[in-house]
């Protein structure tokens, strides 16, 4: 058995330690759980995503529409349409960006942190033991992946 | 410096590793004086969360001594004892203000993986693999600790690091799973799993006042500590749960019931004979019999926590009894920063103790010896703590 329910990985690859067996993990629960839901429901293949990558942050809106806005988000702003909502129940503000694109969401994400925190939390530099030939090249996209989001 | 990394399915190694540094204005180094395994390194060393690598530190129950901090931590200082939460909070965004710093927003700096499984992302973990932020260990000699205003804990001089080591994350997890219970007065509870957090669970329902608790696994050892804290006790492998807890509860079934066993519940039987080969054809990635018994066993209304760690899918969920007895079922990785002060204070007044769960404290080159008695719960190892700095 190759596919299961589109969760499990190929048996084989659950050793595969690292890049490849995370990533088709990653991929084939997303992909063979919808191709397993379309089949049994005999639907058409699912609409297109919305294009719009959102992010609540705490900050009230005023503070990111004047002059004093984080530079990220006028360069944000500059470069894609941009949305700033306030977000219901007092929480802060919605920042919608219109984009497809992994290395705009990771700067969304990254002006999120900043607004939040002061800082964007950094993992690479880390100590790490002996790492495979596949870890080594693996582990720097397999973080950039999961740093974008795949879509 | 020295550090214990996985470094395949269910092979660790002691390895030299490069020190680590600060990387953030916010952050801290800690020299590591106790790291304590805990049943949540069992699912990442059989190799069941793909995003583990080899080389990784694990470890993520620990105390030590603050040695370094960064120029934006405020609150803590070199020199200082510190108990560091397993879960990583960044303190300020919506879910830390509200006090759930395990769904913390911006500790998990690589969310993709459990963005796609979950719909969201929870928060980072020290030593848990690259899901959950990939942050380095607490095996080892010395670790980052992020946010270290909030993640670090002042040790009173009176808790000694036997018990100050679980206050990271085996006590905090027990107590949130008797809150999250919420457990009163005159409940009847039921716990399964007797690990430290089972136990933890059983030691703060009654100190929450639970009339009784009913207190389930099959080892011995682990049963009779148990009972020491004021538990009854049930040994799955001799009674039938399901009927004994109908019998011991006049019927009802427990109030509140606690899942403390995780995605690799052991059991009797066909169901699980069914998990065992449904979990090897990778179908389902959890094993779950505990927890059907548990949502089967509970009253009418009454609520399920589970604090045993689910990677994703449990086949054959009782969703009729959930919503017939109209149960509430909550979970949750430790909301620790909660919990971690109150616990403390209590330790250092006399009125918790942990240490008996350190049954075997070891030298950090015994990490793989370590974990082989802890994972077959040989030797009546419930928690085998490493000393790094010894
Ligand atoms: N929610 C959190 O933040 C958090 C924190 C720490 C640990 N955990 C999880 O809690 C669980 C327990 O952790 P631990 O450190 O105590 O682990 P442990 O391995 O020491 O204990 C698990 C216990 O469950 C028992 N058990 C197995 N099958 C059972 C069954 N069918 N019925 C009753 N008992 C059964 C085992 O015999 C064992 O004693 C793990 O899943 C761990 O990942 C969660
Ligand atoms: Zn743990
Ligand atoms: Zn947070």
């Amino acid at each position: 058995m190759r596919r299961t329910n589109g969760f499990g990985q190929p048996r084989g690859m659950r050793r595969t330690k690292g890049l490849i067996g995370a990533v088709v993990a990653g991929v084939a629960l997303g992909a063979g759980a919808a191709a397993a839901t379309r089949a049994l429901a005999g639907r058409p293949p699912r609409p297109r995503p919305s294009g719009w990558y959102a992010v609540t942050v705490t900050t009230a809106p005023a503070a990111l529409t004047g002059a004093e806005r984080p530079d990220l988000l006028a360069w944000l702003a500059e470069h894609h349409e941009v949305r700033i909502t306030p977000a219901p129940g007092g929480r802060g503000s919605q920042i919608a960006v219109r984009t497809d694109d992994g290395e705009i969401r990771e700067r969304v994400r990254a002006l999120k942190q900043l607004l939040e925190t002061g800082e964007v939390l950094r993992v690479d530099g880390q100590p790490e033991g002996h790492r495979t030939p596949l870890g080594q090249v693996g582990l720097p996209t397999m973080r950039q992946l999961m740093r974008r989001g795949a879509r | 410096m020295r550090a214990l990394c996985w470094s395949g399915v269910n092979e660790v190694s002691v390895q030299e590793v490069p020190d680590p540094r600060l990387l953030n204005r916010q952050d801290a180094l800690v020299k590591v004086t106790a790291s304590s395994v805990c049943g949540s390194d069992l699912h990442l060393l059989d190799g069941y969360v793909p995003t583990m690598m080899a080389g990784d530190v694990i470890g993520h129950e620990f105390v030590g001594e603050i040695i370094e901090i960064g120029p934006d931590v405020r609150e803590r200082r070199v020199g200082e004892r510190v108990t560091v939460c397993s879960i990583i909070g960044c303190g300020r965004c919506h879910y830390c203000a509200a006090q759930l710093y395990s769904l913390c927003d911006n500790s998990n700096p690589d969310p993709g993986f459990l963005e796609k499984m979950n719909g969201h992302a929870s928060a980072g973990i020290f030593g848990y693999s690259h899901a959950l932020g990939g942050f380095a260990g607490s095996h080892a000699e010395y670790v980052r600790v992020p946010f270290a205003d909030v993640n670090a804990f002042p040790v009173p001089d009176e808790v000694a690091d036997a018990s100050a080591v679980f206050a990271s994350d085996a006590v905090p997890t027990g107590w949130m799973g008797a809150d999250l219970a919420e457990v009163r007065p005159g409940d009847v509870v039921a716990v399964w799993g007797c690990g430290g957090v089972g136990q933890m669970a059983t030691m703060a329902a009654i100190q929450m006042g639970a009339e009784q608790v009913i207190a389930i696994d099959r080892f011995p050892e682990r049963l009779a500590m148990a009972e020491r804290l004021g538990a009854t006790t049930l040994d799955y492998e001799q009674t039938d749960v399901l009927d004994a807890l109908k019998e011991l509860t006049g019927g009802r079934g427990p109030d509140k019931c606690i899942e403390a066993v995780g995605m690799e519940g052991h059991g009797t039987g066909a169901q699980y004979a069914y998990d065992r080969a449904k979990q090897a054809l990778r179908l389902q990635t959890d094993r779950g019999l505990p927890l059907r018994q548990a949502v089967h066993a509970c009253r009418k209304g009454g609520i399920v926590a589970v604090l045993g760690v689910y990677l994703g899918l449990v086949d054959k969920f009782p969703m009729g009894a959930l919503m017939n007895k109209g149960l509430t079922m909550r979970g949750a990785q430790q909301h620790g920063h909660r919990y971690i002060p109150m616990i403390l204070k209590r330790m250092a007044r006399g009125e918790l103790d942990a240490s008996h769960l350190l049954t075997h404290p070891m030298s950090l080159e015994d990490g793989p010896k370590g974990y082989e008695l802890f994972k077959h719960k040989r030797d009546g190892c419930v928690r085998a703590v490493f000393q790094p700095a010894v």
